[in-house]
């Protein structure tokens, strides 16, 4: 336990200073910034937008983070051996790919805190610049109940840097292990239609096979609370409780299918 | 007890995506590493010799045959404690400083605070890394890279030091200072199992060798015992000495061949009388410059093995 | 040698901005050469809300939020373009897509219910889509008392004064519905039409409208309907007039000098009411910010 929560502590010490993560936030950070000049085009609903438009940010390049991190780091590591000095240290292999996990979800989470903090500020710019008229009508500007929202995305994000590093235990290419996790996220949206894939395609055959990809599949769209925090909707807590548990499960599921092929393979 | 023994150890792969054949890269390897020695595995490149080290390392996992390190099947971790390890060119965690990553691999080794800071200076200061120690790993050069190597091989002040490659990328001055420190090892009773191609630095420091070529073990043993201490000729570099005198020699069975404008080169048999030939050329007015005696060396011990052991075979 | 890198920089730097202007420049003549129209504006790619849903992944709501863009920027550039006939086609489709993304979309079905059943020149005229839209409205949030309000204002325009009184009734059933609509049903039924139950509405409207342009667009109709009350009182005037002299008045000098005004009457944009010589009716000037004005049955 010990070694994981050191291995965890240098993985983020060494994925936290990357410079392209930097740049990916950044990119975000202007993003936020620059959204309140949209305001002339919304007919008064700038607040409602920068909304969306900030936590779309934060999905998105929190994805490409998630992405690079996951990949670029292990598949690098490999690729380049830095893990041979490390596998021959008094550590076993699962630690390693546990600590490693939890370096890489650090890193993602302390990203994700700094554009929240830039997109309540930008939001707090908002609700001291317009009118009372302009607020009224709508959920409060810098509405906590957003932070929700920004919880589920990091907990989406967490499940795919599981994926991220399942794939790249055991696949040699950094782009093809890219390529699979950004399909998996792309086909974990599409839930609903697999799962209703019965009624609208008349073979039952291809209904069975819909329902069983909806299961097996990463559900991320069940993470997409987006809509709802903007328009200051409840959620039931029961519903984010389950939903992350299943986040969880997931993850270790991942993580020990990780940890299994990785105990396994030959580094040439 | 060995320090490391290895028994009919094998890696096969599989090579090809469409007709897989198979590929031995190492074939049935058995060798006896006893304690306290300086062990020198030698092969060309592609030999086996890193496939060795890794399996021993379990960075894989052999097809056949088993090792034990220090009297524990490899793959034990408490064993791990007392070993280290330099990878052939060695990469490390870019965005750390030396520092931060020797520091890191000696807290998984179980070393805190003021224990592990004088630990990690100590071991920067021995492979000679100054100021460098505080810039990330990112702006090392390859020599420097291979000094951290080191040094994180050491970190634990291990019984058993195994170096794949430890001169490779470092100029003449870093090459003596990594001969220097592995005699101290051995001075401080440290085993030490290195490979290389390059045969003059085993010569140098090695109390055995063995010979890999084509993942098979060709020869193994002291240096003694594989290169017979017999001197089979002269090699005499003399200047300013007459032609007349050089030819005579030429018809006595030396080859001569000229360096320079007054400086020729006299490979001599075992047969010749050397301080004989000294004595002309001075006499004949000329200097010696240089008079050595010829053995048979590692490399040409070497270059035989080598060259008769069968290409790699495929199945 | 530093001479010769730095005319190479120098050259290099010239070379770069003469490509730029050039680039600039042949922009510039292109669209002024081939009057292209704004694509975005023409040409909708997806139409099918269905297909955007999925095709949005998980960013719905921003892709919501860039249909209402677009379809702000559609109405005021179609209504402030040149052409006579202003048809507003786009205006639903865009409507639909940004409320089938974002079902929550307030401002979006409102704006849609106002604008669609607007007559021209500000609207597309198609009251049944504003119904269509608001129906989606009700079906998304069924505790909104507003879309079921705006319905019935859409029939109550369109004179249809027993739907507008089925629709305020239902809005006023929603819970939370503010006290004043199940009055209005009931007043609505009975004098729907005359220009006070109008007045009512629209005073109403402005009293709850959350948006600017909802209440700019009540004040702008309240004044429209002053505007036909002062219509109303000159008309009766001129027809004084008429009975005293046998005949309409030639101009309002002619009123004045009568002695039946004081001054030229002029509407709240400043533009003077005109005189119809020929039979004594009074409209307002085709440049007033209040033209057209609605017809007195149907506000």
């Amino acid at each position: 336990m010990r070694a994981v929560l050191l291995v965890a502590r240098h993985v983020f010490k060494d994925s936290v200073r990357d410079k392209v993560l930097y740049a990916i936030v950044a990119f975000a950070l202007v993003l936020m910034a620059t959204s309140f000049l949209i305001g002339q085009l919304t007919a008064g609903q700038d607040v409602k937008i920068i909304k969306d438009l900030g936590l779309a940010a934060m999905s998105l390049f929190g994805l490409f983070i998630a992405l690079f991190i996951g990949i670029g780091l292990v598949a690098r590591e490999i690729d380049r051996r830095s893990i041979y000095a490390v596998l021959a240290k008094p550590i076993r292999r699962h630690e390693f790919i546990v600590g490693k996990y939890l370096g890489l979800v650090a890193t993602l989470a302390i990203n994700l805190i700094v554009m929240t903090a830039a997109y309540y500020v930008v939001l707090a710019y908002m609700r001291w610049t317009l009118s009372p008229a302009a607020l009224a009508g709508q959920p409060p500007a810098t509405d906590p109940r957003l932070l929700i929202g920004v919880a589920m995305i990091g907990a989406e994000l967490a499940l795919v840097t599981a994926v991220a590093l399942f794939w790249s235990t055991f696949s040699s290419s950094a782009l093809l292990s890219a390529a699979l996790t950004a399909g998996l996220w792309i086909a974990g949206q599409f839930g609903s239609d697999l799962r209703n894939l019965g009624q609208v395609v008349k073979s039952p055959v291809a209904a069975g096979v819909g329902r069983a990809l909806y299961y097996l599949l990463p559900n991320f769209a069940a993470f997409d609370v987006k809509a709802q925090v903007v328009h200051g909707l409840p959620i039931g807590a029961a519903y984010i409780a389950t939903t992350l548990l299943y986040g969880i499960a997931y993850a270790a599921m991942l993580i020990a299918a990780a940890v299994m092929i990785f105990s396994r393979r030959d580094f040439k | 007890m060995d320090a490391i023994r290895i028994e009919g150890l094998t890696k096969h792969y599989s090579v090809g995506f469409w007709r897989p054949r198979r590929y031995t890269a190492l074939d049935h390897l058995t060798l006896r590493v006893a304690e306290r020695e300086v062990f020198g595995f030698l092969g060309p490149n592609g030999a086996g010799k890193t496939t060795t080290l890794k399996l021993l390392m379990q960075l894989m996992f052999p097809s056949e045959g088993t090792a034990e390190i220090l009297g524990k099947p490899v793959g034990d971790v408490s064993v791990r404690r007392r070993i280290g390890y330099l990878p052939e060119h060695p990469y490390f965690y870019e965005n750390l400083t030396a520092e931060e990553l020797l520091s890191y691999f000696a807290s998984l080794f179980g070393y805190h605070g003021q224990e592990r800071a004088q630990r990690v200076s100590r071991l920067l200061d021995d492979v000679g890394l100054g100021a460098e120690r505080r810039f990330q790993l990112r702006k090392y050069s390859k020599g420097m890279l291979q000094r951290v190597g080191l040094a994180q091989a050491l970190i634990n002040d291990p019984e058993l030091v195994f170096l794949d490659e430890p001169m490779s990328g470092l100029d003449p001055i870093g090459r003596a200072q990594v001969r220097d420190l592995i005699l101290t090892l051995r001075d401080r009773g440290v085993t030490v199992f290195f490979s290389s191609h390059i045969l003059s630095d085993a010569e140098a420091i090695c109390s055995r060798v063995g010979i890999l070529a084509a993942g098979k073990l060709a020869a193994a043993g002291s240096l003694t015992e594989i290169v017979p201490f017999k001197i089979h000729g002269w090699d005499l570099v003399v200047g300013g000495a007459p032609q007349a005198l050089l030819d005579e020699l030429t018809g006595g069975g030396a080859t001569v061949t000229r360096i320079s404008d007054d400086r020729y080169r006299l490979l001599l048999s075992d047969a010749a009388a050397p301080d004989a030939i000294v004595g002309r050329v001075s006499a004949a007015g000329g200097t010696i410059v240089s008079l050595n005696p010829l053995r048979k060396t590692l490399e040409d011990f070497f270059m035989a093995q080598v060259g008769q052991t069968a290409a790699r075979h495929f199945d | 040698m530093t001479a010769a890198p730095a005319r190479a920089t120098i050259g290099a730097v010239v070379l770069i901005v003469t490509l730029a202007a050039a680039v600039v420049w042949l922009q510039v003549y292109r669209d002024a050469r081939f009057h292209l129209a704004e694509p975005a504006q023409q040409v909708l790619y997806v139409r099918s809300p269905a297909m955007m849903q999925r095709l949005g992944l998980s960013f719905d709501a921003v892709l919501a939020d860039l249909y209402w863009i677009r379809a702000i920027q559609y109405y005021g550039g179609t209504r402030l373009s040149d052409t006579a006939e202003k048809h507003y086609e786009l205006l639903y489709p865009l409507l639909e897509l940004a409320t089938s993304l974002d079902p929550q979309f307030n401002v979006a079905y409102r704006f849609g219910a106002f604008f669609l059943s607007e007559p021209a020149p500000g609207g597309a005229n198609h009251p049944e889509l504003a119904i269509q839209l608001l129906e989606r409205g009700i079906a998304a949030n069924p505790t909104r008392w507003e879309y079921p309000y705006d319905a019935g204002f859409v029939f109550y325009r369109q004179a249809d004064y027993r739907q507008a009184a089925e629709w305020f009734r239902r809005a006023a059933d929603v819970a939370g519905a503010p006290p004043w609509l199940r009055p209005l049903a009931a007043v609505t039924l009975a004098t729907g039409g005359d220009t006070q139950s109008s007045r009512r509405l629209w005073q109403n409207m402005l009293a709850t409208a959350d948006e600017d342009w909802l209440r700019r667009s009540a004040e702008h109709r309240l004044q429209q309907l002053d505007a036909i009350d002062t219509i109303q009182q000159l008309e009766a005037v001129t027809a004084e007039y008429r009975r005293r002299h046998g005949g309409p008045p030639p101009s309002w000098e002619a009123l004045i000098r009568d002695g039946g005004l004081r001054h030229v009457p002029i509407d709240i944009s400043g533009r003077p009411f005109v005189l119809d010589p020929d039979d004594g009716s009074v409209t307002i000037s085709s440049d007033s910010s209040l033209w057209p004005l609605p017809t007195e049955r149907a506000p």
